[in-house]
């Protein structure tokens, strides 16, 4: 029983850290920019294919298409930033709506170039740590966890130790202070739209070899990331990052003990609680909504 | 009064060009017909609800009630299957009750994600449980609507159009309710919680009540349009109601604009069109996604008011200001016009 | 007869940290003019949020008839005959004159939805179109009826506020601020038009700055200052009350 339940905290502890970096990805851009990017799941997506497109089909390093895959879709970020959420602005909702049409565009683009079938890329080794005879940690998850961790530090790093963190920051607590301290909000809009995407984009790059690859994945994890950043609260980044350990470690026990469908279920009546007991969530700030 | 007779020769018209057009029509795009009629429903009904400024992302998933519980009423307990369309957009009014209770204490984006949410619940619910639901694969083999004559005309529904005759029957009167209900009081009432409900309240309005009486109406009639549905195609499943279906519903209210009760209509209307023939003719179908999504974004970019204004901007220009003030406003104009005909 | 008309007693409203309103009491008469004045931040509008149900007062009740109306929401308190306008001219931009006054009528003739959709309220609806008409023509307003109260002059849009107040037939109506931005001449025609509104049996509270407006129009007057009670009288008293003219000199103002 020991086993089992360590087992599962195994599995529930990777899942937390590739969830936390999408999740923490959506609450920066939503605490920056003010606007909601359902388009998240899909920037998700668009990593795990660069590296079925660079690691599984030419046979580029898997490092270096993670790294590939996090620029490309940082950049991708950039680009709707210029076109999507900078002309609207003033108007979040149009945001909104505009990032479902983009999220269509880059589901479609997705069937068109690789097709509806689900791709598999092998996994760079298939190593396993065995912690005993039922208890065991493949590598390739190993690397996502610790992925994730050297990511967020650094992040945690860039927001407080440097001059564009403390502008991100400045930018999503009070935007027109932020303006009249000279921070432009061009720049920290790029920027956190950068690492926001980014982010999204190396989790699904990082989890490419260990989930089915297919123009649809990006649609689960758009919803659990946003059953965590509204338990975590909206505003919170350390938020996110607790929020999505708890809901993997729920919806990893619930899996294991029931199936996953009901583990889903579990998982957005919790947000439903959430929203109608505290709607701004665990460790929610003043809400921008 | 000219103008009366003008407006009941102009919908005398159109009835007949309904009537006429499914005989100018191939097999495959008769059955495309009976779609839009279908969907003609839901978008209006969706427009309901954003009348008292709800946007919520769950609203096809309520068209799926419908259909799921007119499919089971009629298979399972063997109901007639008109009565158990009706039923089944009563189900969806009962569903969307028990969901008012926990969203309406929900406000602007937290109101959308939860709508989401709970759509996503009942998907799943439906994917899970193949005891009644039929789980993933759903049901099959839904009764059809049973064949009848009313003298004038043969109802044989094993034909499209015969199935487009009664969805349009069903669609015009459901549409005609909904019409009065805007230009009621309580329609009035509707627009007043949208946009200040503060002030609203203060003059007695129970805020909360009007939204969720606008909840509840915009689900019958949404479940009505999932029933139509399920009687035509035959089966369901998870998938038919799932983010697809309600991106482009959507994208049919933002295009065509929700300011005005024919907006989103329009935007269903010549959306779909515009799919059929475009592109399915030029074989563009797959790109159907990619077309919508680009379209939404340059309808939010560029068209904010979405097509009812280019309809507006013609007909301001007509003389008779009267006729521009009653389309605008809906309001006043047609008071005093009322108030005309009773003295 | 139950007590007093309309009484505040003790009302106390702490935000966090923050005590905005602190132990206030005070009685509106049937048919007065009552006013309520006090230098800038001394906690009047927070009084009339907590007595129209914008507000659920942390402390202490308000009495209407003797029937407690606080931590009602607002339109719980519209139905006990409450209504109250808004500082800002909150309207109904988007719609007409009469559409905003036919709003008012809500109340008091409730529409029935399958009435409505078979037409069978005609009645009902004339009946509040006559109301929402009188309140109109009660204001000056009947002539725009068909303009979008977006587009109206400042001034009518104040009175436009009210006329929708009024359309409600209350007995108690809280004016927030209604001579805001108001030249001379249109205050002179706003107090003329609230000596009518107290004729037609409304009891009338308001909040202003506009001292010549408040010695002109009420019948007495409660000064506030920090959250608390500070005086209470007719104009004269009110004019000439030591307390009163410090706390609004301490704030560099003039009380007349």
């Amino acid at each position: 029983m020991v086993e089992l339940l360590a087992q599962t905290c195994l599995n529930a502890l990777y899942a937390a850290s590739y969830m936390s970096l999408v999740a923490v990805g959506l609450v920066l851009i939503f605490g920056v920019m003010g606007v909601i990017n359902f388009a998240h799941g899909e920037l998700f997506m668009l990593g795990a294919y660069v590296v079925v497109s660079l690691y599984a089909d030419l046979q580029i390093s898997f490092l270096f298409a993670v790294a590939v895959g996090l620029v490309f879709v940082g950049l991708v970020g950039l680009g709707m930033e210029r076109a999507l959420f900078r002309p609207l602005r003033t108007n979040p909702l149009g945001g909104l709506v505009a990032s479902i049409g983009f999220l269509m565009i880059l589901q479609a683009l997705a069937v068109m170039g690789f097709g509806v079938r689900m791709e598999h890329v092998p996994p760079v080794t298939q190593q396993v740590i065995a912690f005993s005879d039922k208890v065991h940690l493949a590598m390739p998850r190993l690397f996502v966890i610790v992925a994730a961790v050297v990511l967020l530090t650094a992040l945690w790093a860039f927001l407080t130790k440097t001059r564009f963190g403390w502008a991100l920051r400045a930018s999503a607590q009070d935007p027109e202070a932020a303006a009249l301290q000279g921070i432009s909000i061009n720049q920290t809009s790029r920027i956190a739209m950068f690492i926001g995407a980014g982010l999204a984009g190396v989790a699904g790059a990082l989890t490419a070899p260990l989930v089915s690859v297919n123009p649809h994945m990006g649609h689960s994890v758009i919803v659990t990331a946003f059953i965590v950043i509204i338990v975590g609260g909206v505003g919170s980044l350390e938020g996110a990052v607790v929020a999505a350990v708890a809901y993997s470690l729920v919806h990893t026990f619930v899996t294991t003990f029931y199936d996953g469908v009901i583990a889903d279920i579990v998982g957005l009546s919790l947000m439903l609680l959430v929203l109608i007991v505290k709607p701004t969530g665990l460790f929610g700030t003043a809400d921008r909504a | 009064m000219p103008r009366a007779a003008s407006h009941t020769a102009g919908w005398l018209v159109l009835a007949a060009l309904l009537i006429a057009l499914p005989h100018a029509l191939s097999f495959s795009q008769q059955e495309v017909l009976v779609f839009l009629t279908i969907n003609v429903l839901l978008v209006a009904s969706y427009r309901l609800l954003t009348l008292t400024g709800e946007w919520s992302l769950g609203h096809v998933v309520i068209m799926g009630v419908g259909a799921y519980a007119s499919a089971l009423y009629s298979k399972q307990l063997g109901i007639y299957v008109p009565v158990s369309m009706i039923l089944g957009a009563l189900t969806a009014v009962l569903v969307a009750m028990v969901l008012s209770y926990p969203l309406f204490r929900m406000k602007g984006f937290y109101f959308l994600i939860g709508s989401f949410a709970a759509g996503e619940i009942i998907r799943l619910l439906w994917k899970r449980f193949r005891d009644p639901f039929g789980g993933p694969k759903g049901i099959k083999k839904i009764d059809p609507m049973p064949d009848f004559d009313i003298g004038i005309y043969s109802f044989d529904f094993f034909e499209p159009v015969s199935y487009y005759y009664f969805a349009l029957a069903v669609v015009a009167l459901s549409l005609w309710v909904m019409w009065r209900i805007e230009r009621s009081p309580v329609g009035l009432t509707f627009h007043a919680v949208h946009w200040q409900d503060k002030l609203a309240q203060s003059a007695g309005v129970d805020v909360r009540a009007y939204r969720t009486r606008a909840f509840l109406i915009a689900s019958g009639f949404a479940g009505l349009s999932g029933a139509l549905l399920a009687h035509y195609i035959g089966t369901i499943n998870p998938n038919s109601f799932d983010v697809e279906l309600m991106v482009f519903v959507l994208t049919w209210a933002i295009v065509g604009g929700t300011a005005t009760f024919y907006g989103p209509i329009l935007g269903c209307v010549v959306l779909s069109i515009l799919n059929e023939v475009v592109l399915r003719e030029l074989g563009f179908e797959q790109m159907r996604p990619f077309i919508y999504g680009l379209l939404l974004i340059c309808s939010v970019l560029f068209m904010p008011k979405g097509l009812e204004s280019v309809v507006q901007y013609f007909m301001r220009r007509r003389p008779g200001n009267a006729v521009a003030k009653a389309q605008r406003t809906g309001g006043p104009a047609q008071y005093e016009a009322e108030r005309g005909t009773e003295t | 007869m139950s007590g007093h008309f309309l009484q505040i007693d003790k009302l106390v409203m702490r935000f966090g940290g923050l005590t905005a309103v602190d132990d206030l009491s005070f009685v509106v008469e049937e048919g007065a003019i009552h006013g309520l004045i006090g230098p800038n931040g001394a906690g009047k509008t927070t009084t009339f949020n907590m007595i129209s149900g914008f507000y659920r007062p942390t402390g202490g009740t308000v009495r209407l008839r003797g029937e407690p109306i606080s931590g009602l929401p607002m339109h719980e308190v519209a139905r006990r005959g409450v209504v109250r306008t808004f500082q800002h001219s909150t309207l109904f931009a988007e719609l007409t004159v009469l559409e905003n006054a036919l709003v008012g009528t809500h109340m008091n003739f409730r529409p029935g939805i399958v009435s409505a959709i078979l037409g069978l309220d005609a009645e009902n609806r004339r009946g509040a179109r006559d109301r929402a008409e009188e309140a109109l023509e009660f204001f000056g307003l009947l002539e725009f009826a068909g303009e979008l109260a977006g587009e109206l002059p400042h001034g009518h849009q104040r009175a436009l506020g009210m006329a929708v107040a009024m359309a409600a037939q209350p007995d108690v109506i809280l004016l927030d601020e209604p001579f805001t931005g108001m030249n001379p001449e249109e205050t002179r025609q706003m107090m003329e038009l609230m000596f009518k509104l107290r004729d037609s049996g409304v009891t009338i509270l308001l909040v202003e700055h506009d001292m010549h407006a408040i010695m002109g129009l009420c019948d007495r007057i409660t000064v506030m200052s920090f959250g608390r009670f500070l005086a209470e009288g007719g104009p004269q008293e009110i004019r000439t009350h030591p307390d009163v003219i410090e706390a609004y000199l301490g704030g560099g103002r003039h009380v007349a």
